[in-house]
């Protein structure tokens, strides 16, 4: 062979080099820009898909995401077979190749004849050649999916070259994937906080307006749930003849049932209430509409139910578990309106009541829930029903709303920027 | 705060250390419902180091308490500090327990 003919062969090899270099160059270029494009990742992937076999000249492809709570392989994209006939992959499968590269994180040449899972048989003639794609995160690789390739032209064989190459396009694959996830998990948290608003909204519009008992009672109340639905409520009924009926409660959990719980209560009692002026007769009938729904979610609801006739001087009421329930009277002494009862769902079938005098215009019903008198401070210090109640006797001549802000500015002014752990609900009442 | 389970003869103990709230009640419950499985049937739950218990944790000790009648076992209290025997009896709680005044007291007739 003469020197010309040496020149001329390797300036050939030399060009031949520089046309695949440049088909590589030019893929990895243009995989960039579609993932540059898109958030869709099936379309992206489709697109990847043919640009790699184009260049590697493989006839049969696909691409494969894990499905973590699945522990499946899917196929996202598929090249040379019908998608619809292909099937997840079990990570565990021995016999497959892609769940094989995507445990190990491994790439593999598979030759002809080897390790042939029907799984794969629509995306597979020959040999195959398999690429895990990784996310790189700065605690290490995870592997996410698996790229394979089958069915080359004029039956050449996968080379290191394609290997390598395929390997660094599954990088950009593993960042679209990774870019996947987080694009669907923001939009359904965002999705989660909206319709956790709305709850919250819902659930507040539950609770009646304190004017619902003017002109018989002077009413101020107010709620903070400590997650967006609580199980803290309170409910006002305008029972006639000049009497006022006051109900707190406290389910003994937070969240969508204990919502759920309240709002059968607060539906349960606006029918009751107007039924009867006997407040352990309207709660035994409540605890009635309540019981299967009580046991079905092992929960239990702490209630007071007062019903206040100034004309006749009474009160009455029926307390189920919950603690704190005052009387707080014009020279400042506050007797507790003790519980008769342990809470609702826990047994009792037929609450008791009791009664005791009440002084028109004078006498002050305060009603709140331990989220009040619990309340931490940033050393995880407790509040304290006594300050609590320090605060109302300090007011007690004031108007209800003037009591409700003291004692709210004394929670708040406790807590500091310590987020509530239980939710707060405080009622107060004069007529 | 954490929990330690010993046994005398066939009654489980289990004493609670500084709280029992919203953040560990369920590591409570984990716990007593393992001795269940186990086969125990008698458990008395020492509070004689614990200085709160919200509403939460009160609802944990209902919960444990009614599934061990319905499996014919029982769950009792002891050791309650000043307050929370206060709280007990202000929610009516003290008439579904047992309740001790001391551990030895309330192993004596368990």
């Amino acid at each position: 062979m003469s020197e010309l003919d040496i020149a001329v062969r390797e300036a050939k090899l030399a060009a031949q080099q520089l046309s695949e270099s440049w088909e590589e160059i030019n893929l990895l270029y243009s995989i960039g820009e579609i993932l540059g494009r898109t958030v869709n990742l099936d379309d992206a992937a489709r697109t990847i898909l043919n640009e790699i076999s184009e260049t590697v000249g493989a006839k049969r492809a696909a691409i494969f995401v894990h499905e973590a709570s699945s522990g499946l392989l899917r196929p996202v994209a598929v090249l040379g077979a019908d998608a619809a006939k292909m099937k997840p992959i079990a990570i565990d499968d021995e016999s497959s190749v892609a769940a094989r590269v995507f445990r190990t994180q491994r790439p593999l040449l598979v030759p002809e004849g080897e390790l042939e899972s029907p799984l794969e048989a629509p995306v597979r003639t020959g040999a195959m050649l398999s690429v895990p794609i990784m996310w790189t995160s700065p605690t290490g690789g995870v592997p996410l999916g698996v790229v394979t390739l089958s069915g080359r032209r004029a039956s050449e064989r996968f080379t290191a070259g394609d290997q390598k190459l395929v390997a660094a396009i599954a990088t950009q694959i593993g960042t679209a994937i990774q870019i996947d996830h987080l694009v669907k998990a923001s939009v359904a948290t965002e999705r989660l906080a909206h319709e956790m608003q709305l709850a919250h909204e819902l659930q507040m519009r539950l609770l009646p307006s304190p004017n619902v008992v003017a002109p018989d009672a002077t009413c101020a109340a107010r709620v903070e749930p400590a997650l967006s639905v609580g199980g803290d409520f309170y409910h006002l009924f305008k029972l006639g003849q000049g009497r006022t009926g006051v109900l707190i409660g406290d389910v003994s959990s937070h969240g969508y049932q204990a919502a759920l719980i309240m709002a059968l209560t607060m539906s349960a009692m606006a029918i009751h209430a107007q039924n009867s002026d006997d407040p352990a007769r309207t709660v035994t009938s409540l605890l009635a509409s309540l019981s299967d729904e009580l046991k079905q979610t092992e929960m239990f609801l702490s209630l007071c139910y007062v019903v206040i006739d100034p004309e006749r001087g009474e009160l009455r009421y029926a307390n189920t578990g919950h603690p704190h329930a005052f009387v707080v009277a014009a020279d400042g002494t506050a007797e507790r309106l003790t519980a008769t009862d342990p809470p609702l769902g826990l047994g009792t079938e037929e609450p008791r009541g009791s009664r005791r005098a009440w002084h028109r215009g004078s006498d002050l019903l305060v009603l709140f829930t331990d989220g009040v008198s619990d309340a931490r401070d940033d050393r995880g210090r407790v509040l304290g029903e006594a300050r609590v109640l320090d605060v109302v006797k300090a007011r007690r001549a004031e108007a209800p709303q003037r009591v409700v802000d003291g004692v709210f500015a004394l929670v708040e002014g406790h807590m500091g920027r310590v987020t509530p752990e239980d939710d707060q609900a405080l009622v107060v009442l004069r007529s | 705060m954490s929990f330690s389970v010993t046994t005398r003869g066939d009654v489980c103990i289990v004493e609670v250390e500084g709280q029992l709230i919203v953040g560990n009640r369920q590591e409570l419950k984990q716990k007593i419902l393992d001795e269940l499985d186990k086969g125990t049937r008698k458990v008395l739950v020492d509070f004689a180091r614990t200085g709160y218990i919200d509403s939460s944790g009160l609802g944990v000790l209902v919960s444990l308490a009614k599934k061990m009648r319905e499996m014919g076992g029982d769950l009792r209290l002891a050791n309650l500090n000043d307050d929370l025997q206060t709280l007990f009896e202000l929610t009516k709680l003290d008439t579904l327990f047992q309740i001790s005044e001391t551990r030895e007291r309330a192993l004596e007739n368990f």
